[in-house]
């Protein structure tokens, strides 16, 4: 049977009853579908800039003014880009999905019900994050299936082949497939720190949109005032940032870390994002 | 311990300052509807709640045949429960809603059709919640709490919203159930209801408990049950004027309490005496008034 320590132990005929449960939440209501609307109509705006931006720097780098270094005439560089188009606002949407999945529970009262047929909490909100991973992954396979066809025929049309072979471009597309999986984690966590719904899903988009910019304006005065340019790199503990470090390999932006600095980073993010989740709704009074 | 039992013991919940519900013990048989009373703000939602595992308990504990709800193997099939701030998602079909529980609870999708049946909402159940009226909205957290076919029921204020007909419907379910050996424990501050619906009650007032037992024992336990209430403008002379079997409390504004005789007794004395009587009724006390009596000024400011 499941038990409070479930989270760490292997997939019971229970967790699974309960993941199924989660997904028929999701599919019985309308807002994923207009998320996937959403993150698809992104994704082919994305794709269409990311391809404009890797023809020209491929056929006339002249015209970038030699900004952003040796990396931006890199056809692997653009490989990443033009694969992983879609991602920016993709991970907002498996965000937003992941803080709904809780913040519906509170909002339209449905937590009791679901407390009550599965009274150990811990089990409910590790299937949350599960099916929430799941989701995630399934709307990153859904955009790839748009992205890697269209940039395999975009890559060879330029003449470089589809770039597809090369470790860096298969590394990002794999840790594409990771970073919506992670943000999905996000989400869920989000939505137990925060139940009121329309706090969390503003809080959380506007952090995502604006807080970004934020933080780097932030790290780049830091190091202006400290006049020390390694400070720059301290600027991957703010977890968009890290997602963005961990799939370009970190290419566009300037004085960043390996990859594996962001993975680690945004994967520490989610484990404690989990973590505070559980515990926050296991002591939690629903009423 | 009898299977289904409902046992709480010493159960009690500090919300900061204030103490929602303050020791309280009570014990709930199967077979039975059980009502469970109080002013507003008494406790009785937090108490069925912790009840739940849904609040947890500052102190003691509450047990449903012999466990804690949270230890229970399969909960959806042994307890049923309609609760207030419990919803459906506005934009989810009612049966969608059932369908994700039976999910949840590892029962078969069926029983989301066989509940709706049940209660009469097979045809609103593939319309979205936001449409429901309040009684079909109560009449769908009791096709909730119907699910896994449980041995115990427990019920928040259940009547609320429902037309004088459903309330009616309710009475017979709720009475069909205990008669099937079930457990119905059903809060209410509904009165006149409750004596119409339930066997035993248990009274609380501020988190404690007043008063448990059988209805008509606990009406009877009422003061001046059984007594002959008589008014009249002479209460002396009436006093005087009764057989000595009798025994007289004095109240206000010329009532007597006359306890050893009955009321055709007490006119036939009246009559002989010449005494004039402005009112002469024998006290059956209903819950109503037992209840006011019993939780007279413990409903104040918390």
């Amino acid at each position: 049977m499941t038990t409070s320590t479930a989270v760490a132990g292997p997939v019971t005929a229970g967790h699974r009853r309960l993941i199924r449960s989660e997904l028929l939440k999701i599919r019985t209501t309308n807002a994923w579908w207009w998320f996937a609307l959403g993150a698809l109509a992104w994704t082919l705006a994305a794709l269409a800039f990311n391809m404009w931006f890797a023809h020209i720097a491929l056929t006339d780098p002249e015209m970038l003014g030699g900004q952003g270094g040796p990396g931006m005439s890199s056809a692997a560089f653009h490989g990443s880009n033009v694969y992983t188009s879609g991602q920016f606002l993709g991970l907002m949407f498996v965000m937003l999905i992941g803080i709904l999945m809780v913040t519906n529970e509170f909002h339209h009262q449905t937590a009791t019900a679901t407390f009550l047929a599965t009274p150990r909490r811990t089990v409910v909100i590790a299937s949350k994050l599960v099916t929430a991973v799941l989701v995630g992954m399934a709307f990153a396979v859904a955009i790839m299936a748009i992205a890697l066809p269209a940039g395999a025929l975009f890559f060879s049309a330029e003449g470089v082949g589809t770039l597809l072979d090369e470790w860096p471009v298969q590394r990002s597309i794999l840790l594409n497939l990771l970073a919506f999986g992670v943000w999905s984690v996000f989400g869920v966590a989000i939505g137990t720190l925060i139940t009121n719904q329309l706090f969390a899903t503003l809080l959380a988009a506007g952090l995502y949109l604006i807080g970004t910019q934020l933080a780097s304006l932030f790290f780049l005065l830091l190091s202006i005032w400290l006049d020390n340019e390694a400070v720059l790199e301290w600027q991957v503990i703010v977890p968009s940032i890290a997602s963005q470090v961990m799939t370009s390999g970190g290419a566009d932006i300037p004085g960043s870390p390996q990859w594996w600095v962001g993975a680690l980073i945004l994967l520490g993010y989610a484990v404690v994002a989990g973590t505070v989740g559980v515990l926050i709704t296991r002591r939690r009074d629903i009423s | 311990m009898p299977d289904g039992e409902i046992v709480v013991s010493g159960l009690t919940k500090y919300y900061r300052h204030v103490r929602a519900v303050d020791g309280l013990s009570f014990t709930v048989t199967p077979g039975k509807v059980t009502g469970f009373l109080g002013p507003n703000g008494s406790g009785k939602t937090t108490t069925l709640r912790m009840i739940l595992n849904l609040v947890t308990p500052t102190a003691g504990t509450a047990t449903i045949g012999g466990r804690r709800y949270v230890d229970l193997p399969q909960p959806l099939r042994y307890v049923g429960a309609v609760l207030e701030a419990s919803s459906a998602h506005r934009g989810r079909t009612g049966r969608n809603h059932l369908r994700i529980l039976c999910a949840a609870a590892g029962l078969p999708p069926r029983r989301a059709d066989e509940v709706l049946e049940l209660v009469g909402l097979t045809a609103a159940g593939r319309r979205k919640f936001k449409s429901y009226s309040l009684g079909m909205r109560q009449r769908l957290g009791i096709a909730q709490a119907m699910l896994g076919d449980p041995r115990v029921l427990i019920l928040d204020e259940p009547a609320n919203g429902l037309d004088p007909e459903g309330i009616r419907w309710m009475r017979g379910l709720l009475k069909a159930l205990a008669d099937e050996g079930r457990t119905v424990f059903v809060s209410s501050h509904l009165l006149s209801e409750m004596q119409l619906l339930a066997d035993d009650v248990v009274i609380i007032a501020n988190g404690r408990l007043v008063k448990r037992g059988p209805v008509a024992e606990v009406t009877a336990s009422i003061a001046h049950a059984g007594k002959v209430r008589v008014r009249t403008p002479d209460a002396d002379k009436l006093a005087a004027a009764l057989s000595p079997d009798a025994s007289v409390e004095r109240g206000d504004d010329g009532v007597l309490y006359v306890a050893g005789v009955d009321a055709p007794a007490v006119g036939a004395a009246a009559l002989r005496a010449g005494v004039e009587l402005h009112e002469l009724v024998t006290e059956r006390p209903d819950l109503e008034s037992v209840f006011l009596e019993l939780t007279s000024g413990q409903a104040g400011i918390r």
